[in-house]
């Protein structure tokens, strides 16, 4: 039973994975509670809404667990793929800050309140996002404040804001700093303008001054006056309720053309062409039938969308385009698909971080496709990011045993554009090397021409 | 004089003391002041107590000492 080394930070509970199942142990004292916001039925409103993991109790002697006299063990549904919100996209980030507020002021409603506000309590079956902490509703006592606010901010609010307001992406600054973005940093960056704005100054800059202005207090006075009923239910209500409302009108400032945004639309292939290429992976799709399916530079989602109607079970979309990730955020959730789009740079996936640099596990931590599309991808990486093409190759047949990989040649309009202000130095950037560095691993099962321009798919098996 | 007005304030709240919570997580003194300043008079009180307590501050310093940022201060004394 291997304890989760992202569980840590609650010392009344802990989580643990073996064999495809996962568990929470609970001390006795939070077990008590645990009780007393399950008799109140929220859990199971929440569970039933598709709002909340899925859980069940567990029998501890079935389980070789390290628990207290009294505790108790849980065992909760397994989310399809785990991700962290530093590679989510805005419209996930949107919806999982939407859900985390809509979650707590249904537990007001019931007399219960959350403990935290953390966007590692969220995780996406899809483009649903599902609260997974049972642990952090705790019965509410009037006047208590609201514990997680400052953690919601830098985690959910500060992000979002961060795109909204200033047109840029959160992705970067909070895989770095993975607690969140700092109030008083963010407000520095503001326009003198914005922070007129109300909610931003009640929630960004204010919330920056009164940290300092309490950081200073050298006469206890905060000591004292700690322990005491301070926030009315109404209130704390009301303001959780313009949160929600001002994030749900929150949309990226930059919206416009990105590189590849427009791609579906007008692109190099024709409508013949394209179909070719939805068929080949239909084929895949239905043959082979992936549980998992890995979209490495899936763009819109089109090609996911299709191996997904063909017979995959899940797929994982990557992208580096934050407004093709939207896009595909907006279409697995406009179709209900089990698509779950996420940000990734290939020449720089999400590394091991957090305490003792295990706490989030990196991208080849989390690799366990059926299948891979790397579609429209070796190029970029290849000529764009000068890395060599074998490199390239390995690194996609390393994240699952079967996939469809294009090759794009020199002849292609997308890849004279990339090289008409550049010296060509690729003299090996060629299909015969490609299938020979795919031979190395595996075998070339099929093969297919998709454009005038020679871009052809090959369906790989890693031996 | 000052301090015994506000420590009988500070008790009349702390005779309806709440629940401790179970919490693992530091709210952070911004987000407890901020909210104590929504939840009424009693919340701006103690905010002015601390705006006081700042200002006093400021003129007891050193001249010299007085341009010092006050944030910064408070980090070094952490």
């Amino acid at each position: 039973m291997r304890p989760d080394p992202g569980s840590f930070r609650d010392p009344s509970a802990r989580v643990y994975q073996n064999d495809g199942h996962i568990y929470r142990t609970m001390t006795p004292a939070a077990a008590e509670q645990f009780d007393a916001v399950r008799a109140t039925g929220l859990l199971d409103e929440l569970e039933r809404d598709g709002w909340l993991v899925q859980t069940q109790d567990a029998d501890p002697s079935k389980l070789d667990l390290p628990l207290e006299n009294g505790g108790r063990v849980l065992e909760h549904e397994r989310i399809p793929f785990i991700s962290y919100y530093y590679e989510w996209s805005f419209s996930a980030l949107k919806a999982a800050a939407l859900l985390h507020l809509r979650t707590h002021l249904r537990a007001l409603s019931k007399g219960i309140t959350l403990k935290d506000a953390t966007a590692y309590n969220v995780q996406f079956r899809g483009a649903q996002p599902v609260f997974i902490d049972l642990l952090s509703f705790t019965p509410y006592s009037e006047g208590a404040i609201w514990e997680g606010h400052r953690q919601f901010c830098e985690q959910f609010l500060n992000p979002l804001i961060l795109r909204a307001i200033l047109g840029v992406p959160h992705n970067a600054w909070c895989r770095g700093s993975m607690e969140g973005i700092d109030s008083g940093e963010l407000s520095r960056l503001l326009p003198f303008r914005r922070k007129l704005d109300p909610k931003v100054l009640m929630h960004v800059t204010l919330l920056s001054r009164l940290q300092a202005l309490g950081a200073g207090d050298r006469e206890t006075t905060l000591e004292n006056v700690s322990k005491a009923p301070v926030l009315p239910r109404d209130r704390f209500v009301r303001m959780l309720e313009k949160l929600e409302g001002w994030i749900e009108g929150l949309k990226p400032a930059d919206i416009g053309k990105t590189v590849w945004a427009d791609y579906e639309c007008d692109n190099i292939y024709d409508s013949d062409e394209r179909a070719v290429k939805h068929e080949f992976i239909a084929r895949v799709a239905e043959q082979h039938k992936p549980g998992l399916l890995w979209d490495i530079g899936c763009n819109t989602g089109e090609f996911s969308e299709t191996a997904l109607k063909s017979g995959a079970g899940y797929a994982v979309g990557f992208d580096f385009d934050q407004n093709a990730l939207d896009s595909a955020f907006a279409r697995s959730r406009d179709k209900s698909l089990p698509l779950l789009p996420l940000f990734l740079d290939a020449a720089n996936p999400s590394p091991n971080q957090g305490w003792n640099e295990q706490e989030r596990g990196g991208y080849s931590s989390r690799i366990c496709a059926d299948c891979t599309l790397g579609l429209a991808l070796v190029h970029h990486l290849a000529i764009g990011k000068n890395i060599p093409l074998r490199s390239v190759v390995q690194w996609l047949m390393g994240t699952a045993p079967l996939g469809v990989l294009e090759f794009v040649p020199k002849e292609d309009s997308m890849v004279r554009q990339m090289l008409a202000l550049r010296e060509d130095i690729f003299p090996d950037y060629t299909a015969e090397n490609f299938e020979s560095y795919i031979k190395e691993k595996g075998e070339i099962v099929e093969t297919q021409q998709t454009s005038k321009s020679g871009r052809r798919l090959y369906l790989y098996k890693r031996r | 004089m000052k301090k015994s007005v506000f420590a009988i304030f500070t008790a009349l709240p702390l005779l309806f003391i709440s629940q401790p919570s179970y919490a693992y997580l530091d709210p952070g003194t911004g987000a407890f002041l901020l909210q104590a300043l929504l939840g009424g008079v009693a919340g701006i009180l103690v905010v002015g107590r601390l705006y006081w307590a700042k200002i006093k501050g400021f003129f007891r310093r050193s001249p010299d000492k007085s341009s010092e940022p006050l944030e910064a201060r408070s980090v070094d004394e952490t």
